[in-house]
């Protein structure tokens, strides 16, 4: 178990390396830097755009800025951002601390809809309820996040129901009570939109997997040995379902944190999507690549608790590690 | 238990209506097993399903009733039906690998069961499912009942299949094909098992099969399905003396290679005086090893095995699963390593660049790629190889469909269309077209009836007269051995224990080879090998 961790936790640093090597080169490749757009005001001399890059070692070589930073990284210092002149992790930590406040609960949520709702259709097959499911769930693979979004706004707007954007009033005052219910408050619309928009695919995996396992040899021969439906379902087949469904609970949280950045973006949630957007478009080289990595950081996390999940879910994986 | 009149067709995916059973008469009177005959395709299993009312949804029961104790199954509520499931009728199924839910412990699954039918504390149940297990023959049910399906061996998986189901102590027992998937010793076992608990339960028991030789020993009654229709119905004795050839056919397939048996014909081929193929000292281990702990466990699959082939000769290995055969023959393929020692073939063969074996697998379905066509398959090694042109490779798939027995005209239809045996034929084609000059033969019969088991290996004897082909068939089971093979090797625990011809053989008297002949005598029609 142990070693099998330790393997994991290199793969894991591995995949960290590799994607901070490529965002370099990508942002290498694409032209101008953070300084460009002040050369064009004219106001600042040429000297100074010298002086600057030179300051924040933008006129060295890829590979030796690349591995300045890895040092600098090793010892827990992830680059200092040009636009807010402040370190990088400062900026991201309590960003990325408010991106998990939102997805983390949609990510449970979603899977504690769906996993019910796929049981009753496919075991429902072909019936009226599994109609409307494979057809609802057609739909919400059809709908955007963005549209999603958007229509949340108009309905926040119209209604007046639900703040229509950010995570907190200004004007509340109170204790901490107070203060994590108005946070609940202005979850709600973003964490219905993330929830909406990720909840399709997962609902027709959920479906498929069971109406696999419940089209086995195993399942036919408890119906015949008399097993009352309910045990069939939820005691037989679902734990039988598992395998398949937690892998893709792994990759649910890549669905998730992609949409999230997105979302956080449109309703103005103060989570990483709205500061990668802006640091991408002011070319802030460090902390995009801090809020890449931390998403990475989040998948890795999220694909280990599935493997995690699955040891102790599976007999089979058990025996085989 | 009566049967009367009944019928069901099955929806095909193309919107035909396939008619698998017939207006089906049957009865089984109480205390009795009927043995049901059929080849696979009969609509056997179709019959053990309906019982049960278990049809996968496509399937219909046009007509006809099924009558247990006087109530009609058919016209019963989901919850009535659901308390005859189990607690009066009980199915055993072919595939116990399959039928064992394969995240579940043994004893949860068998719980279940008994807790679906009677009211029981948890301690009382797990007490009378350990009383069960017992009862089945395994000598620890705590280990067993904590035991997760993967864990245990196919014998092991069908006793716990089998005390699932009795362990409401219903009074009829469907067993569909319980056999054909364990390997012969086992197969035995089972069956005396079955044996056992007929008599100490007084059980009724219907048992679905294509061997008649198990019925033998086992069923009161017997009633042959051809093709979904009841074809005769009597004591095996009352059958055997019918003027049926299909009937005859059945119970005695080895009557049906002597008929496709080509008489021996002077070899066309030079017998060498070199072996063909040598293997010195050979040895091979395996190591499994746990990654969370730090335990590892040699597995001695093979140990210093000498023999060697002459070219066209014909020698079977058979052992019981696990005895190193299927290594025996990788090695041989080149698929392993040996550990140590050598397998050297005759010079002039070594220089012939590829093709040289080729093995046969068990499961010719999956061993066919299932989008390919028939042509496709056999074509597959002219491919490889970039022999002939592409009008060249169908004029020669066509040739070797003849060869072995296959209609040229359906050189384009899927694999998947083809029955077993058509696909086992297909294999053999295919390996014909890589021009082999040894076939080994891995369990390649196994999975197939014993009627088409004898037209097969009387195919592969009439192939390897005309093309000098030399054999090794390794097998479980000692079906038609003496008719097929030269010689016998015994293998036991990755040791050859004995070889010799299969009529000295079968004289033996090693307790490894002696076990095999009780068990395959016990399964077979009496006097099928024995009176070679």
């Amino acid at each position: 178990m142990i070693r099998y961790m330790l393997r994991r936790f290199g793969h894991a640093l591995l995949l960290l390396v590799g994607v901070s090597l490529l965002l370099f080169i990508l942002m290498e490749a694409a032209p101008g830097d953070f300084f460009s757009e002040a050369r064009l005001s004219g106001e600042i001399s040429p000297q100074t755009l010298h002086a600057l890059r030179a300051q924040y070692g933008l006129d060295q070589p890829l590979p030796v800025r690349y591995l300045k930073w890895v040092s600098s990284a090793m010892h827990g210092d992830f680059g200092y951002s040009v636009a807010y002149n402040m370190p990088a992790s400062t900026l991201l930590l309590p960003r990325a601390r408010n991106t998990l406040l939102l997805t983390v609960p949609c990510l449970l949520i979603s899977w504690l809809l769906a996993v019910p709702l796929g049981v009753l259709a496919a075991s429902r097959r072909g019936g009226w309820i599994d109609r409307v499911y494979s057809g609802g769930t057609s739909a919400l693979l059809g709908l955007h996040d963005l549209l999603l979004a958007l229509l949340a706004l108009l309905f926040a707007l119209r209604t007046g129901a639900f703040p229509a954007g950010g995570m907190a009033s200004l004007d509340v005052t109170g204790g901490l009570w107070v203060h994590w219910k108005d946070i609940g408050w202005h979850m709600v619309l973003p964490a219905a939109v993330l929830i909406v928009g990720s909840l399709a695919p997962i609902l027709r995996h959920v479906r498929s997997t069971m109406l696999d396992v419940l089209d086995s040899p195993y399942m036919r021969a408890a119906e015949g040995h008399g097993i009352n439906r309910f045990t069939l379902l939820f005691r037989h087949a679902l734990p039988a379902a598992a395998n398949p469904l937690i892998s893709l609970f792994g990759l649910s949280t890549a669905l998730l944190i992609g949409g999230s950045l997105l979302v956080e973006v449109v309703m103005s949630w103060p989570g990483l999507g709205p500061m990668v957007l802006e640091a991408i478009l002011a070319r802030d080289m460090f902390l995009v690549l801090g809020a890449v990595l931390l998403s990475t950081l989040f998948l890795i996390v999220g694909n280990l608790l599935a493997d995690l999940l699955l040891y102790a879910f599976d007999p089979r994986i058990r025996t085989e590690a | 238990m009566r049967l009367a009149d009944l019928s069901i067709d099955y929806l095909g995916s193309d919107g035909e209506v396939v008619s698998a059973l017939r207006k089906v008469e049957l009865e089984i009177r109480e205390g009795e097993v009927l043995g049901v005959l059929g080849e696979s395709g009969s609509g056997k299993s179709s019959l053990s399903n309906a019982i049960l009312r278990l049809l996968p949804p496509n399937g219909r029961i046009t007509s006809g009733r099924i009558e247990y104790r006087g109530k009609d199954l058919l016209a019963l509520s989901q919850s009535e039906l659901r308390q005859v499931r189990g607690a009066g009728i009980a199915l055993i199924s072919q595939e116990p690998a399959l039928a064992l839910n394969p995240v579940l412990t043994i004893g949860r699954q068998i719980i279940d069961v008994l807790r679906a039918h009677r009211r029981v504390s948890k301690e009382q149940a797990m007490e009378q499912t350990r009383a069960m297990l017992r009862e089945i023959g395994f000598p620890d049910p705590d280990r067993i009942s904590r035991a997760y399906p993967h864990q245990l061996s196919g014998g092991q998986r069908q006793r716990a299949a089998i005390a699932q189901a009795l362990i409401c102590e219903p009074s009829l027992l469907v067993a569909d094909e319980p056999l054909s998937s364990l390997d012969t010793i086992t197969q035995a076992e089972i069956l005396e098992l079955l044996q056992k608990l007929k008599g100490e339960l007084n059980l009724s028991m219907m048992f679905i099969t294509h061997n008649a030789g198990v019925l033998s020993s086992l069923a009161e009654r017997v009633a042959v399905i051809e093709n979904g229709q009841m074809r005769a119905c009597g004591t095996l004795d009352e059958l055997s003396s019918l003027d049926d050839a299909y009937v005859r056919g059945l119970i005695f397939p080895e009557k049906d290679l002597g008929r496709v048996l080509v008489q021996p014909q002077e070899p066309n081929w030079s017998v060498t005086e070199e072996p063909f193929l040598r293997l010195r000292n050979v040895s091979k281990h395996f190591i499994q090893r746990r990654i969370f702990s730090r335990r590892k466990f040699a597995v001695q699959a093979l140990q210093a095995i000498d023999f060697e082939i002459r070219e066209g000769s014909t020698i079977a290995v058979i052992g019981r699963s696990g005895s190193g055969k299927t290594t025996l023959a990788r090695c041989i393929a080149g698929f392993e390593t040996p550990d140590s020692g050598e397998v050297s073939f005759a010079a002039e063969v070594a220089n012939q660049s590829r093709g040289v074996v080729q093995l046969i697998f068990q499961d010719a379905g999956s061993a066919l790629n299932p989008r390919f066509t028939a042509a496709d398959a056999i074509a597959e090694p002219l491919v490889i190889a970039r022999q002939a042109s592409p009008d060249q490779r169908s004029q020669r798939v066509r040739q070797f469909m003849e060869e072995v027995g296959l209609d040229p005209s359906w050189a384009s239809r899927i694999v998947i269309e083809f029955s077993g045996g058509q696909r086992q034929r297909i294999a053999i084609a295919r390996a014909l077209a890589a021009s082999p000059r040894l076939l080994i033969l891995d369990e390649s019969l196994s999975g197939l009836d014993l009627p088409i088991q004898a037209q097969i290996l009387g195919l592969l004897m009439d192939l390897q007269s005309r093309h000098g082909l030399t054999y090794l068939h390794i097998t479980h089971d000692l079906n038609f051995l003496s008719r097929f093979a030269d010689e016998v090797i015994v293998m036991d625990d990755g040791r050859i224990v004995e070889r010799n011809t299969p009529a000295v053989l079968f004289q033996s008297t090693h307790p490894a080879t002696r076990s095999l002949i009780e068990a395959s005598e016990r399964l077979h029609a009496p006097g099928l090998e024995v009176a070679q």
